[in-house]
């Protein structure tokens, strides 16, 4: 019996002082660890350029492979007072460099920025968020950078450093990048990359709304929308930019957040685009190359009360165990977090009331999300950064706080009710990323919130089991990005990507609660199927892509 | 309306015209009454004014001279003239009519109430008495303008300010005599609601509730703001009280069962919303909560609902929002091609009104 399995047993006794005390343990241990001293400095300026109010990314990746997860953080830069393009965002001033920080064998940190070659991020670059993926399956991690500006990608030399190989692979983009992601769409055993933008905007084009005296962010209905960015990898190094060919260009939005699955079980990776204040985008995967815009007819574009959801971050995974991703969507308050169930065959349905989201959010903007099994009890929990995108909210609408806490939503056999994160410290939370940063079986988050160090949420840790996989493909990419993986009827995508402007650990982490070993069953991009019985509880495993199923 | 009503009075001036005029007043009065209807204003008031030099107590020279002024929307000028015809002719209703709308036409309203009362023209009365913050008695007189003319816009208009402004009074009145009164509290609640300020509205509805726990209608709205507030759990507290002081009340059932939906209690907030439907039926709100509520549990009853919503809305947002969730069992069901035909017609009705914002 689970934790959760004898809450419902109290709940049916009416133990309710029992419940109370069972649910006083808090899951994580907020601790900044010693050698992170990342700012992540936005540089607000009374003119309310809406780009300081957006960043920034953070990724949880193993870049020298050495079995520790790294991070890396990615900084805006300074804000001129009046902007005018070309904007200078003095970048080569280290308070503005994005950061790696190794991770050491005592759990400390180590700044590693220079000597990885990551100092230089552009000047007329500001930072927004961060995609992590083996786009040349080397075996190493590399590093692409969205930004306000040109983006970048860092190819992983394998040494412990990093050469900026944009120019020569062709994905700077251009304009205002947000979510990132690698993914293989082709199932051509290349990653490809996936770029959300979020508007047309210029400092040129900048403007205040509120009342005169008070000035706030505008919305972003305040400027036109604009078009997401799929490359195609050719995979010799370089990229094609097949947004218009794929019909991915053919919809322009507010693009934030960025999330993939395969949600109809066709073998193809499809997308899911949050769009800000506009309807979502679900882009199914048509399996030829091309991609058509479905969301607003499966079901996936509008909250249940039939609302445009202001979508800042995603995460695509399958919450209730039935095997299909499901979605989860951030946004502004005043309504809940949306819920998009996978009701099969192609289609969703909005839950977030059905969920118990409605009771438990509503009251906070939230950007970086995460599914995750924190108490390694069978069921994806979920992890939301929260914090108002308007600094100055409080004098707008008093019910409502520029800084907020995270919510932790415990996850009841798909029912989500708030748990005791351990912290109630507010900040202006932005991105968000999950992985078990301690290996020890529990899933951490870090977070990143505007003017202030990053926060560490280490998990506290239980009895329960837990199995974490690698995958590393053979004849699909090497990292296994869009695999599905089932550990003892829980269903996991394998992606790094999700929540807002981050990258997750990719390593698959399953709890299995008692159980003492696992099944575990493995669909790859490439049609391979593969079964593994009897796997042993609470260790970390790889397992390699087999020649045939 | 006032610049309307005063070319009725073109003619009224004739009624009120003595006899005894020299000829060359007389041929002046005509030559500017010729101007006039030439929309020639200022050569007819030149006319108007050397006639009343030669003759200036002659009542249809000052009325003439008036009325010439109020065409060309000089009211200023027009009062001076028009109070001398008055004083000449105090029993003479299109005068006082006349110097009425001149008064209140310059901001003198409570110099024009008694030239309208004597004129009887009721419309105009309770629009300088709107003016002249006497509220309620506007409130009988504008009433009593649009049963005669119940289409007119801008009797509509005033009347509607009247109400705001009359309940403003008595709010004003009730603060200032009786500020520590429970219905003082609430008052100040519902500013405080109105103007987003939460926390301190809060704070007079527990003052009120701790005065008078069982008044009816407090804890309606006092949920209502922990609503706005997302914050359920208390908002579902107070709605319940109300639905025990009320429980005829399909306001209060229907609030205890929209919020019990946002908290996803959905088997109870079902029974609360079906409650609020039989206390008051075809509720399209009700309904659709009705239908969101037992959306998974109970397809085919939320089908039956949002038809209902469709059937009353017809083409209104809530409408297209029925719709939207029809085609999303339907699709659920399989049944696709049925799912494309409402959100065609979701489609349509989102056209509609985006154009209607336009």
């Amino acid at each position: 019996m689970t934790r959760r399995d004898l809450l419902s047993l109290f709940v049916s006794l009416g133990a309710v002082a029992q419940i109370t005390k069972l649910k006083g343990g808090s899951l994580f241990k907020v601790d900044p660890p010693k050698g992170v001293d990342f700012v992540l400095r936005n540089s607000p300026t009374p003119r309310k350029y809406l780009i300081e109010t957006m960043p920034g990314g953070i990724a949880l990746l193993d870049y020298n492979n050495d079995g520790f997860l790294d991070v890396f953080l990615v900084n805006a830069g300074r804000v001129p007072a009046r902007m005018r393009s070309p904007v200078d965002f003095d970048r080569r001033n280290p308070s503005y460099w994005n950061r790696l920080y190794r991770q050491n064998k005592d759990k400390t940190f180590t700044d590693v920025t220079a000597q990885a070659g990551l100092q230089n991020a552009g000047d007329a670059n500001y930072g927004m968020g961060v995609a992590v993926g083996d786009y040349d399956n080397d075996g190493f991690p590399d590093i692409y950078v969205t930004n306000f500006g040109k983006n970048v990608l860092y190819h992983n030399n394998g040494d412990g450093t990093f050469t900026d190989v944009t120019a020569k692979a062709g994905v700077a983009a251009g304009g205002w990048s947000a979510s990132a992601g690698f993914f293989d769409y082709d199932n051509d055993g290349n990653l490809d990359l996936f770029v959300t933008r979020y508007l047309d905007w210029t400092p040129e084009t900048s403007k205040t709304c509120g009342r005169v005296g008070d000035p706030m962010y505008c919305p972003p209905g305040e400027f036109p929308p604009t078009t997401n960015i799929l490359y195609r990898n050719r995979g010799n190094g370089t990229f094609e930019d097949v947004s218009a060919d794929s019909g991915i260009a053919a919809k322009k939005g507010h693009g934030l957040g960025v999330a993939f699955a395969d949600y109809d079980s066709d073998g193809f990776t499809d997308i899911f685009v949050a769009n800000d204040a506009t309807e979502q985008f679900l882009f199914h995967n048509n399996g030829n190359g091309t991609f058509t815009e479905v969301a607003l007819d499966s079901g996936a574009a509008l909250s249940s009360s039939g609302k445009m959801p202001s979508g800042m971050g995603v995460v695509f995974q399958d919450y209730d165990n039935d095997g299909l991703p499901d979605l989860l969507v951030t946004q502004l308050p005043h309504e809940p977090y949306v819920v998009f169930h996978n009701d099969g065959k192609g289609s969703f349905s909005a839950q977030e009331l059905e969920t118990g989201f409605g009771a438990i959010s509503g009251k906070s903007s939230g950007w970086g999300v995460g599914l995750e099994d924190f108490d390694n009890d069978g069921w994806k929990d979920a992890f939301i950064v929260q914090g108002h995108v308007f600094d100055n909210v409080e004098m707008y609408d008093s019910s409502l706080r520029y800084r907020d806490a995270p919510l932790l939503a415990l996850n009841y056999r798909g029912h989500f009710e708030k748990g005791d994160l351990g912290s109630n410290l507010p900040t202006a939370g932005r991105g968000a990323a999950f992985g078990d940063l301690n290996n020890d079986g529990w899933i951490d988050v870090v977070t990143t919130s505007l003017g202030e160090r990053p926060q560490f949420y280490l998990n506290r840790g239980g009895k329960l089991h837990w199995l974490t996989i690698t995958l590393r493909g053979k004849r699909s990419n090497r990292d296994g990005f869009g695999a599905r993986v089932q550990v003892n009827g829980q269903t996991r995508f394998a992606t790094a990507a999700g929540s807002y402007l981050s990258s997750n650990d990719k390593r698959l982490h399953f709890g299995i609660g008692k159980a003492e070993s696992a099944d575990v069953e493995i669909r790859w991009p490439s049609g391979v199927h593969q079964v593994l019985h009897g796997v042993k509880a609470n260790q970390f495993i790889t397992i390699e892509e087999s020649e045939r199923s | 309306m006032i610049r309307a009503l005063l070319s009725v009075y073109l003619f009224l001036q004739m009624q009120v015209a003595g006899p005894r005029v020299t000829p060359e007043v007389s041929r002046l009065l005509q030559s500017g009454s010729d101007a006039e209807s030439r929309n020639e204003f200022d050569r007819a008031i030149a006319d108007f004014r050397k006639a009343a030099d030669l003759d200036p107590s002659s009542t249809v020279v000052l009325l003439s001279l008036g009325d010439a002024y109020v065409k060309k929307q000089d009211y200023a000028a027009a009062i001076s003239p028009l109070k001398r015809a008055a004083e000449l002719s105090p029993d003479s209703l299109p005068i006082h009519q006349l110097l009425g709308y001149a008064l209140l036409s310059e901001g003198y309203a409570a110099e024009a109430i008694p030239h309208l009362q004597i004129a009887h023209d009721s419309g105009a009365l309770g629009i300088a008495q709107l003016q002249a913050d006497q509220p309620a008695e506007a409130i009988v007189n504008l009433r009593a303008a649009l049963s005669k003319n119940p289409a007119d816009p801008d009797l509509l208009y005033y009347l509607s300010r009247a109400g705001s402004a009359l309940s403003s009074q008595s709010e004003d009145k009730l603060l200032l005599s009786f500020p520590q009164n429970t219905r003082a509290h609430e008052v100040l609640g519902q500013h405080y609601y109105a103007m987003k300020m939460l926390p301190e509205a809060v704070k007079e509805y527990e003052q009120a509730l701790a005065q008078r726990p069982d008044l009816p209608g407090l804890r309606m709205e006092l949920g209502e703001i922990y609503a706005a507030r997302s914050e359920w759990v208390q908002a579902e507290e107070q709605f319940r009280e109300e639905t025990k002081l009320q429980s005829g009340n399909a306001e209060a059932a229907y609030r205890l069962g929209d919020t019990l939906l946002q908290e996803g209690k959905m088997t109870e907030a079902a029974e609360k919303l079906h409650r609020s439907d039989l206390l008051r039926p075809d509720m399209p709100e009700t309904l659709y909560s009705l239908a969101r509520a037992t959306i998974v549990s109970n397809p085919a009853s939320a089908e039956l609902a949002l038809n209902r919503v469709i059937e009353i809305e017809k083409q209104t947002p809530l409408a297209g929002q029925a719709y939207l969730l029809v085609a999303g069992i339907h699709r659920k069901q399989g049944k696709t091609e049925q799912a494309m035909r409402e959100m065609a017609e979701y489609h349509r009705i989102q056209t509609l009104t985006s154009r209607g914002r336009e």
